[in-house]
């Protein structure tokens, strides 16, 4: 190495140009610059605040925090903060909802936020622990429970009578009732119909829409011969692990997936019950000869995309999912219906999974009481038939009428009375956050990886430890 | 003049800084309160950082992993002292010694096969051409930078069993068992791919680093090499290697620790999936913490993922503060 | 040697191809409609292309807001690390002083700390100090989780100086200031711009804290921004890709920037031989 192209490289103006050594005494390429330069620091500084840091530390880790309640100085121009969850309500029923809420409480701003599902868990976790949580919250129906249960969410048993109480809709009473009081209100509910392609069973010579299983497989049966020509056709489409179906089948036979025993509860997957619900949905992938995946919902890939390219006869849906299927493909307008999911019995229709959410208000909440005006404002049957227009099971009115003009509306108004939810145990969200057994039994039964009896048994006993827990 | 530089520099002396004796003065003892200082100076803002804000939190999981802190607990504020109950839980669990290997396992084949590929590499960057070399460093970026979600949803499509690219492919080539394979049956296959996803998106950080330290190796030393005869093996095992050394050790290091905490794409693939076989330590501290909400399992978790990294990179650590200690 | 060039580019650039195959997917994803993402024709090259999916992301609510805070946070958040960390590293391979092997030990072992275990705890710290729903505590964040990774890193590139170089400097009347910026800092240049490259893909990306920690969705950042694609109605994968595209744009763009600044330090080191 020479320092003459090192010179060049640095380009000298500090220093003047003295006569440069060649640098000949070998140093050990440790790069220190004070063995260089003959430097030895010994002080010890660092270690003193290391030491008072983490005393600090454990000091302060066994803090508590402090939780404010607010009830707020009348007066002031407040804001009500408020999240519905995307997707939930209509924008014109929360835009008219807000003014009239506004008009009539002075000095009140809404400050309404649309939050989006994933990773609502984490963010409702942290916002509840915060120091000024939003005043009104909706949460699944099947998140509700564990929120209930800690204590993070204000009791309304008392208000109940001004939110309507007597017309709430039974699943999601259920959902939100805790020790023996209501932690919310009841927003809305949708359950799963079988959406069907009117024409294809008209050509497939099907009169009326099946009103029992037998009606059902028939109904495959003849789609599937109608079509038999077409490679790609599917006359039901139906993904493995589209647990809420199998809720359906399961309930109909009398079962469930968990049961109380006293206080605690434990799986019930390893019923008779259970396992012909689990065979009944073995029987329609079976028949129908679905292409669908065994190893995903009927979300990945979407299941009504598959749809609206047109060769399928039957899904099983949410409303919603009708909608975009038409919204993808414009051409199935009119050519679409749906029917409840038929029981075992002949007439009547199988239980469904009432999906749906609550509204609720923090215990933190620093507007409680305005928070349960709005609730009160929700709750009347102005906006819960805007809800049912808007294609939903309206949570706190009976009034079912403006859903039933759409075939589809018919068929979930004539279902959700017999709608039910899964266990209200706080810790049924960690098996819909977490590892879901019941997904993982499905696929493992529908592949022929595990017999009937070894996956229900498996599935039972994971779920009997996350339910425990 | 001369002959001061020379001693200043050369010899270990409690000489003053060079700054004075360039100006022509003779070396003054200088008072090295500054100098002695000027260490901690530069340290202390890194320090403060960490200490502050990692140091903090890492204890207060430590403490944490000795309470029983659920919702409840969190949100009221509530401290309850439970000792070792969480360590007992975690432990006494089987599925835990299964997960824990099972981590093991995938981290050392991801670090393996990404710091191989990263240093091949890297060696590859110093032969070719300027614009092929901006090309490969431009296609690594892209890979690094790609979001989360987008990246695991694109390895879902090409690996999809009905419309993946992978298997089309696969079929148009002749291969037709392929058509509507799933790449996700057993959680060794899932593992794989996420492994592939993992390894795509950390080589380029290893490419990178690597070829900055394999430019700076000097190049007479490569000549020297050249005129002594030695085959491309030789040079390298005796010229590349010694100087990467270091460089290769820290970056197979940091890879240990980032492969064996990675989390976010074998959630987002199968959820741990299928059922349950590729889960590793990580996907248990989320199943456990926000998804259970059992925040102190949680913790518990979090030592011991750490106590083991700690374990699995013992003997780097130790040889690297021996170094430390003789310099 | 001609012949080992042209087979060395080749290779690289078969290399290349591989790492750019899935990017290209996102890409032509991007293009496509949505109905065309599930197709059972072999589609390697798009079959249609449409610019709505750009025009849904780049007019979706939020995106220009959250692309300046995400650029707000990571940018500040690398600046913070490299500039500390940079410090740091020099301290520790430079200098010798008592308590030096415990800090590099806490270098390292900072970097165990799982990620997703610390949010609880930096949630209580950040709520405390009443940071919570403020983007400088992501900033804060970002910088803590990238430091221990640039002060480390720093220092093996430091290490890998010569002292020689930096000796010669202040013998010519430099000192140590003048030899820092006038050779380690050029030198160091490759190895800064992997480090910063690195901080800043680390804290762009960054979704969990960034979701747990800002309630208010003026303030959101990019990822969270991102993750709303994936809707009550299912997932817009179309808009989702569009949006990743436009989202990795300004990584590749700071990697440009800082790598024809800093290859002014390859020019030099190349001269070192």
């Amino acid at each position: 190495m020479t320092l003459q192209r090192l010179g060049n490289v640095l380009d000298m103006p500090c220093g003047e140009a003295h006569s440069r050594p060649h640098w000949s005494t070998p140093l050990e390429r440790s790069g220190r610059w004070d063995r260089a330069l003959g430097k030895g620091a010994h002080v010890k500084g660092w270690r003193g605040l290391a030491v008072g840091a983490a005393a600090l530390a454990v000091a302060v880790a066994g803090c508590g925090t402090s939780t404010n309640e607010g009830s707020g100085n009348s007066g002031e121009p407040k804001t009500l903060t408020v999240w519905l969850m995307d997707g939930s309500a209509p924008t014109t029923l929360t835009d008219a909802l807000h003014k009239e809420f506004q008009d009539s409480h002075s000095g009140v701003t809404v400050k309404y936020e649309i939050q989006k599902w994933p990773g609502i868990q984490e963010k409702l976790t942290t916002a509840l622990s915060s120091n000024n949580p939003p005043d009104v919250i909706e949460l699944g129906n099947t998140q509700t429970a564990k929120f209930a249960a800690e204590e993070t969410l204000l009791d309304l048993s008392g208000d109940a009578a001004d939110l309507n109480g007597d017309q709430w809709l039974g699943g999601l009473k259920d959902s939100l009732t805790w020790d023996g009081k209501q932690y919310g209100m009841p927003f809305y509910a949708a359950n799963r119909t079988v959406v069907y392609r009117t024409d294809l069973f008209q050509a497939a010579g099907i009169q009326d829409t099946p009103k029992s299983r037998d009606e059902w497989i028939a109904a495959i049966e003849k789609l599937k011969t109608a079509n038999a020509a077409d490679p790609e056709f599917q006359s039901l489409y139906l993904p493995g692990q589209s647990w809420y179906s199998l809720l359906s089948f399961i309930w109909d036979e009398g079962g469930d997936v968990a049961k109380a025993q006293g206080s605690a509860w434990a799986g019930a997957l390893n019923t008779p019950e259970a396992k012909a619900g689990l065979d009944f949905y073995k029987k329609l992938v079976d028949t129908s000869a679905t292409k669908a995946p065994k190893d995903t919902d009927e979300a990945t890939p979407q299941q009504y995309e598959i749809f609206a390219k047109g060769k399928v006869g039957m899904m099983i849906a949410l409303p919603w999912e009708l909608a975009s299927a038409i919204k993808a493909d414009p051409t199935l307008e009119g050519k679409t219906a749906a029917f409840p999911i038929p029981s075992k019995t002949a007439g009547k229709t199988a239980p469904v999974f009432l999906g749906g959410s609550n509204v609720a208000v923090p215990a933190g909440s620093k507007n409680q009481d305005l928070a349960k005006e709005y609730l009160k404002l929700l709750s009347s049957k102005k906006y819960q038939d805007q809800l049912a227009e808007g294609g939903a099971v309206p949570g706190t009115s009976t009034d079912t009428a403006k859903l039933a003009t759409s075939p589809l509306g018919k068929a979930l108004a004539e279902s959700a009375p017999n709608g039910k939810v899964t266990p209200t145990v706080p810790s049924w969200a960690a098996v819909e956050a977490g590892q879901n057994p019941l997904k993982d039994m499905l696929t493992a039964y529908l592949t022929g990886a595990k017999s009937l009896d070894q996956a229900t048994s498996d599935a039972n006993s994971a779920l009997s430890e996350t339910l425990g827990g | 003049m001369t002959a001061v530089h020379t001693t200043d520099a050369a010899v270990p002396t409690n000489s003053s800084a060079p700054r004075r004796a360039a100006r022509g003065g003779a070396p003054r003892r200088r008072g090295s309160a500054f100098d002695r200082l000027l260490p901690y100076l530069l340290l202390a803002p890194a320090l403060i950082g960490i200490l502050w804000l990692i140091g903090w939190p890492v204890l207060s999981l430590l403490v944490t992993s000795f309470r029983r802190l659920n919702l409840r607990e969190l949100t009221r504020g509530e401290v309850v002292w439970v000792g070792l109950d969480n360590y007992a839980e975690i432990l006494g669990n089987p599925d835990f010694w299964t997960i824990t290997a099972r981590t093991i396992a995938f981290t050392v084949a991801v670090v393996g096969v990404s710091v191989l590929a990263g240093l091949l590499i890297a060696l590859l960057m110093r032969q070719v051409s300027p614009v092929v070399r901006i090309l490969l460093q431009v296609a690594m970026l892209l890979a690094w930078a790609m979001p989360l979600l987008a990246a695991t949803t694109v390895y879902q499509w090409i690996f999809d069993q009905q419309y993946g690219i992978l298997n089309k492919t696969l079929v148009e080539l002749g291969f037709e068992s392929f058509a509507g394979f799933s790449w996700f049956t057993t959680g060794t296959s899932t593992l794989s791919v996420i492994g592939l996803l993992i390894v795509w998106q950390a080589i380029p950080f290893l490419a990178f680093s690597l070829y900055a330290g394999a430019i700076g190796i000097p190049r007479d030393q490569y000549e020297a090499a050249a005129l002594d005869g030695a085959t491309s093996w030789q040079t390298f095992r005796n010229v590349t290697w010694p100087e990467l050394r270091p460089l290769l050790l820290m970056v197979t290091f940091l890879s240990l620790l980032w492969d064996f905490k990675v989390f976010a794409q074998i959630w987002a693939f199968k959820k741990g999936g299928p059922d349950g076989a590729s889960t590793t330590l990580p996907v248990y501290q989320y199943l456990e913490g926000i998804s259970k909400s059992h925040f102190g399992v949680a913790a518990a978790v979090s030592v011991v993922m750490m106590v083991l990294l700690g374990l699995l990179t013992f003997q780097y650590l130790r040889r690297l503060l021996r170094q430390e200690g003789t310099l | 040697m001609t012949g080992k060039k042209v087979a060395g580019n080749v290779v690289a650039i078969v290399i290349a191809l591989f790492f750019a195959f899935p990017t290209y997917w996102m890409v032509t994803s991007a293009f496509k409609p949505t109905l065309d993402l599930r197709s059972t024709s072999y589609d390697l090259i798009p079959l249609s292309v449409t610019a709505t999916n750009f025009a849904t992301a780049w007019t979706k609510p939020g995106f220009l807001d959250s692309l300046g805070n995400s650029l707000l946070v990571t940018l500040s958040a690398v600046f913070g690390a490299i500039v500390v960390g940079l410090l740091a590293a020099l301290a520790m391979a430079r200098m010798r002083f008592r308590g030096r092997k415990g800090f590099v030990l806490l270098m390292l072992v900072a970097q165990m700390a799982p990620f997703e275990a610390l949010l609880i705890p930096m949630f209580l710290m950040m709520r405390d100090l009443d940071l919570l729903d403020r983007l400088p505590s992501l900033a804060l964040i970002y910088f803590a989780v990238t430091l221990p990774f640039c002060a480390w890193t720093l220092r093996g590139f430091v290490n890998g100086i010569p002292l020689e170089l930096e000796e010669a400097a202040m013998v010519d009347g430099c000192g140590r200031w003048g030899a820092f910026r006038r050779v380690t800092l050029p030198l160091l240049g490759p190895g800064l711009v992997a480090t910063s490259v690195f901080a800043f893909v680390t804290a762009w990306n960054e979704f969990l804290f960034a979701l747990s920690l800002i309630k208010d969705q003026g303030k959101e950042t990019l990822p969270v921004w991102l993750a709303g694609f994936q809707s009550n109605f299912g997932v817009d994968w179309g808009g989702a890709m569009a949006a990743s595209v436009l989202f990795t744009l300004p990584v590749l763009v700071f990697f440009l920037v800082v790598q024809r600044k800093m290859v002014t330090g390859v020019t030099a080191g190349a001269v070192k031989g």
